[in-house]
């Protein structure tokens, strides 16, 4: 239920090309400690900017000042409730133990909390982290009667994805308005190559034609598909076509059954990566 | 009209009909923008009736054939791909001024005809300059498309190994006949022959090389400059011509293209003019009293700039709208950004469907109009007391406890107790522990369909005798099943002139607010045209938009509009229910009479065909797991919704002013099942 990512303490920096600004803007929004949202389709980088964000803010803290384990990613879902990011009391053997969710981890050793898709959680765990986000810095847990004061160096950051969510499903304005807003998107077609290239080991020549793929495959989207093809499928069919499945069998498997059950739709997206393809 | 369908091919064939929609999604992936699909024989002669004239946006379309021999499903790519290519390689913006220009060689031929007026396209400019025109199109076009090809083939790869399957069942269908289908034949892959004349192999390293190095549209027509000379002498052609011509697809298209510039150019004069009546100075007596002479002149010249400006634009305008009527004669009616759908159709007589026989555009309601909302708003006041009393009973209860549950917010003490008694006995416990809340949800999607048909104009009290209430209210007894319950809603003052339409726009409202109110997801959809080529779908609310102010618009913008073709509607919005995906579906059809259309059937007021096939349709719904309902304001409406839906499926309307409030009860049994 929640993926907690370690990936940041590892000795090599995550793979990102910055897009715009992005980088600038959340490091200075980390010196004022200031919370992050971030916007943007599925598969379109976010998790990686948060992943490569936080290797080089760990890597130039002091050894003893490290958190264990510098970013814990929960990907929210509907049946995520607050107690789930809290954390609750368990049974072990004859006793009821208090284990601390995600989020209290982070608050307690100064990790980044990262909230993937935090609009499918449920309401309750929304109003958590209205205190955790302005002056106040705290989070109550009242199954234990603790008033936790954040750790200077935690970090909220959230993401969400304006696309499919219904409008049912918003941010509250007054969630959404403590946050600084980073807008992501799929990157172009010369940069999304170079993306390509570097993640799966393509030649260039194959990553600009699954390049061109994903620009042409996007025209389509809201024809029973809500997003586009992402560049994280992109690259997948980049991986297997370096592995040394054939190029529209590859683009078969991770491309055209991923993104739509409907048959027409299907078919379309086929014939456009035939002629695309060499 | 006739109803027959031509007989099936007897070679291997494949029907447009039959790949038009993921066609249509190709070609918007491939080009980034949505492109009508017709086939060729909504091309030129299209006697279609113009209920209004459509400004704004220009279609833009692809015309295919209705069907091609051949079993290489590609076939319709390729050919969508070459007319794609048309635009990505800017042959329709091809300007007789810019080609002249670039092309001394052009020059000399050119001889500007004083008398032909602005009407005339770039590219009969361009042919008319030789003295074989239709020789010089098909020279020209040998070249152009070996171009459009060369840079399909660039851009698209893939597309090579269809062009090569599509070439080669042209070369085995045809016969070669000429000088030029040869040039053709090679370009598609004929190998040379021993027997090719001089002539010949120039014409072939000309196209082998315009091949490599042609940059534009103007380095063709350089290339027909070349040739044509040879060409020419070639055929011998003194007295007879070598064909009759006529103006083709693509002429048509580069003429089309050509009035979005002018209007481009038209709305800069607009500016111009706009800016210059801002500087125009208001009332000349006072000012000539402060400038003196010289405030005066300005002002003369000012006046002067401004009239010529006045003239200029309204020539434009005037050879816009005439090259648009020409335009839209040629290539059918421009439809906007409306998107199109094709559906068959029941036809009764013969018990088989017609396939692809109806199509549908599908189109927002304009929202920019000066329809004033507050009447609807003061509607959904009216009526929130009486909603909110029905929908309470079938509004879900909110959260829920569920206990015993694996993983949850709260330990489930009785179960912790029960476990620890087996632990203590030596027994292994059960591990659901937990308790959680949980939503209980709704999950329903409804589309209502409102009849903007003409009659729809006509007043709420029609100028005839009161004694038919009292006939009808006797029927309408033996039907008390859905409307056992009927509040009693206090009947409103009545306006003077209210009509059918402005019931149907407070009943949508009405039930707009209470779906909202309710978490239902809903789309609300006004259905109209005129003949079966143009069924018109107009979108007031998609199930995904939210409500706002905007939707009260379009709601208020739903205006009577022509005819009532049910089944195409019903089917359509069928389609749309299914892409939902929720577990419940509801169709409800909200009518003010029969269905009808000018060619609903082969007799003309008759009205049997359709509601066979609203019949059918309405069938076809259901067996797909929609709950679909019929209401109508029709006081005569037993007699064809009896055959249109089953007893418990309909509705009639006796008094209308109770619409609003009984399309919300209706709905409220519907689905509060």
């Amino acid at each position: 239920m929640n993926q907690i990512t370690s990936d940041a303490g590892t000795n090599q920096a995550p793979y990102y090309l910055p897009i715009a600004d992005e980088v600038e803007v959340f490091q200075a929004a980390y010196a004022s400690r200031l919370p992050v949202l971030l916007k943007g389709p599925t598969g379109c980088g976010k998790t990686r900017f948060v992943e490569h964000m936080s290797w080089h803010l760990d890597s130039a803290r002091a050894d003893d000042e490290r958190p264990e384990i510098p970013l814990l990613t929960v990907s929210c879902h509907e049946d995520l409730t607050a107690t789930d990011m809290v954390g609750r009391y368990l049974l072990k053997g004859d006793e009821t133990v208090w284990s601390d969710g995600p989020l209290t981890r982070a608050v307690r050793t100064g990790a980044i909390c990262y909230l993937d898709e935090i609009v499918e959680a449920r309401k309750d765990t929304t109003v958590l982290i209205h205190s955790l986000t302005d002056h106040r810095r705290i989070l109550p847990i009242d199954k234990t009667g603790e008033l936790l004061d954040a750790h200077p160096d935690f970090l909220l950051v959230i993401s969400y994805n304006p696309g499919y969510q219904s409008v049912l499903k918003d941010l509250k304005p007054s969630t959404r308005q403590r946050f600084v807003s980073l807008e992501f998107d799929y990157p172009d077609v010369e940069t999304e190559t170079q993306i390509i290239q570097h993640e799966s080991g393509v030649e260039e020549s194959t990553a600009e034609r699954l390049a061109v793929i994903g620009e042409r495959v996007r025209n389509l989207k809201q024809h029973g598909f809500e997003e586009g093809v992402s560049t994280r499928l992109l690259i997948y069919t980049g991986e297997l076509i370096a592995a040394g499945i054939a190029p529209r069998r590859a683009a078969t498997a991770s491309i055209i059954s991923a993104i739509s059950d409907d048959a027409s739709v299907q078919e379309a997206v086929a014939d456009i990566v035939d002629v695309i393809l060499p | 009209m006739t109803l027959e369908q031509e007989p099936e091919a007897i070679e291997p064939s494949i029907a447009l009909a039959d790949v038009e929609s993921s066609l249509a999604l190709f070609a918007e992936g491939i080009a980034g923008r949505y492109l009508h699909i017709r086939s060729n024989q909504e091309f030129a002669a299209n006697p279609k009736l113009t209920l209004e004239e459509s400004g704004g946006q220009n279609s833009d379309t692809l015309f295919l054939p209705e069907s091609v021999a051949t079993t290489h499903a590609s076939t319709y790519r390729v050919l969508a791909m070459e007319q794609i290519g048309l635009r990505e390689c800017d042959t329709l913006s091809f300007r007789m001024e810019t080609a002249v220009e670039q092309i001394p060689s052009l020059l000399q031929r050119f001889q500007p005809d004083p008398n032909a007026g602005p009407r005339v396209g770039d590219y009969r400019l361009l042919f008319t300059s030789f003295s074989q025109p239709a020789l010089a199109e098909d020279l020209f076009l040998l070249f152009e498309e070996t171009r459009i090809q060369a840079h399909l083939q660039r851009a698209y790869p893939g597309l090579t190994k269809h062009f090569q399957a599509y070439h080669g069942y042209l070369l085995e269908s045809q016969v070669p006949a000429d000088l030029l289908e040869q040039a053709k034949r090679w370009r598609m892959g004929e190998p040379r022959k021993l027997s090719d004349s001089g002539l010949q192999r120039t014409l072939y390293e000309a196209i082998a090389e315009h091949r490599e190095s042609a940059a534009t549209v103007y380095d063709s027509v350089t290339a027909l400059c070349e040739h044509y000379e040879a060409v020419l002498a070639h055929y011998k052609l003194e007295e007879s011509s070598y064909r009759e011509t006529d103006e083709s697809l693509v002429d048509w298209l580069n003429r089309e293209q050509r009035v979005e510039e002018w209007e481009e150019e038209l709305e800069d004069i607009n500016e111009q003019l706009s800016q210059s009546m801002a500087m125009e100075i208001p009332t000349g007596q006072e000012e000539e009293a402060v400038y003196g002479d010289a405030g005066d002149g300005s002002q003369r010249q000012i006046d002067l700039d401004i009239k010529e400006l006045k003239d200029e634009r309204d020539t434009l305008k005037r050879r816009v709208d005439m090259e648009r009527s020409a335009v839209a004669h040629a290539l059918g009616k421009s439809q906007g950004d409306a998107r199109s759908f094709r559906y068959d159709e029941w036809d009764y007589l013969n018990r088989t469907y017609l396939r692809a026989w109806c199509r549908v555009f599908e189109q927002p309601l304009g929202t920019d109009g000066e329809d004033d909302i507050a009447p609807l708003k003061a509607v959904i006041r009216a009526y929130q007391n009486t909603v909110q009393r029905q929908l309470e009973q079938i509004r879900p209860t909110g959260l829920e406890r569920i206990r015993r549950v694996q993983d949850g917010d709260e330990l489930d003490l009785n179960a912790v107790i029960e476990a620890r008694q087996d632990i203590r006995a030596g027994q292994s416990a059960d591990e659901r522990v937990y308790s959680r809340k949980e939503r209980v949800q709704r999950d329903v999607s409804a589309i209502f369909l409102v009849d903007l048909s003409a009659s729809t104009d006509d007043p709420i009290h029609p100028p005839e005798p009161r004694d038919w209430s009292n006939y009808e209210e006797d029927e309408s007894d033996t039907r008390a099943g859905w409307y056992a319950s009927f509040d009693e809603i206090e009947e409103e003052p009545e306006e003077p002139g209210r009509k059918i339409i402005d019931l149907e726009r407070e009943a949508m409202v009405v039930m707009a607010a209470a779906l909202e109110a309710l978490g239902d997801s809903y789309g609300i959809y006004g259905f109209s045209g005129y003949s079966k080529d143009n069924v018109e779908l107009f979108i007031a609310k998609e199930p995904d938009d939210a409500f706002s102010h905007t939707t009260l618009k379009s709601i208020a913008a739903m205006a009577p509009k022509g005819s009532t073709r049910m089944g195409p509607a019903i089917r359509h919005a069928t389609q749309k229910l299914m892409n939902t995906g929720s577990a419940m579906k509801v169709l409800m059809v909200i009518s003010d009479g029969f269905p009808q259309d000018c060619d609903y059937g082969p007799v003309r007021g008759n009205h049997d065909y359709g509601v066979e096939d609203t019949a059918k349709a309405l069938q076809e719904s259901q067996q797909k797991g929609i709950e679909t309902f019929c209401m109508t304001v029709d006081k005569s409406g037993h007699d064809y919704l009896k055959r249109m839906c089953p007893d418990e499926r309909y509705m009639i309307i006796e008094e209308m002013e109770d619409l609003p409030s009984q399309l919300t009860k209706v709905y409220a049994a519907l689905t509060g099942k």
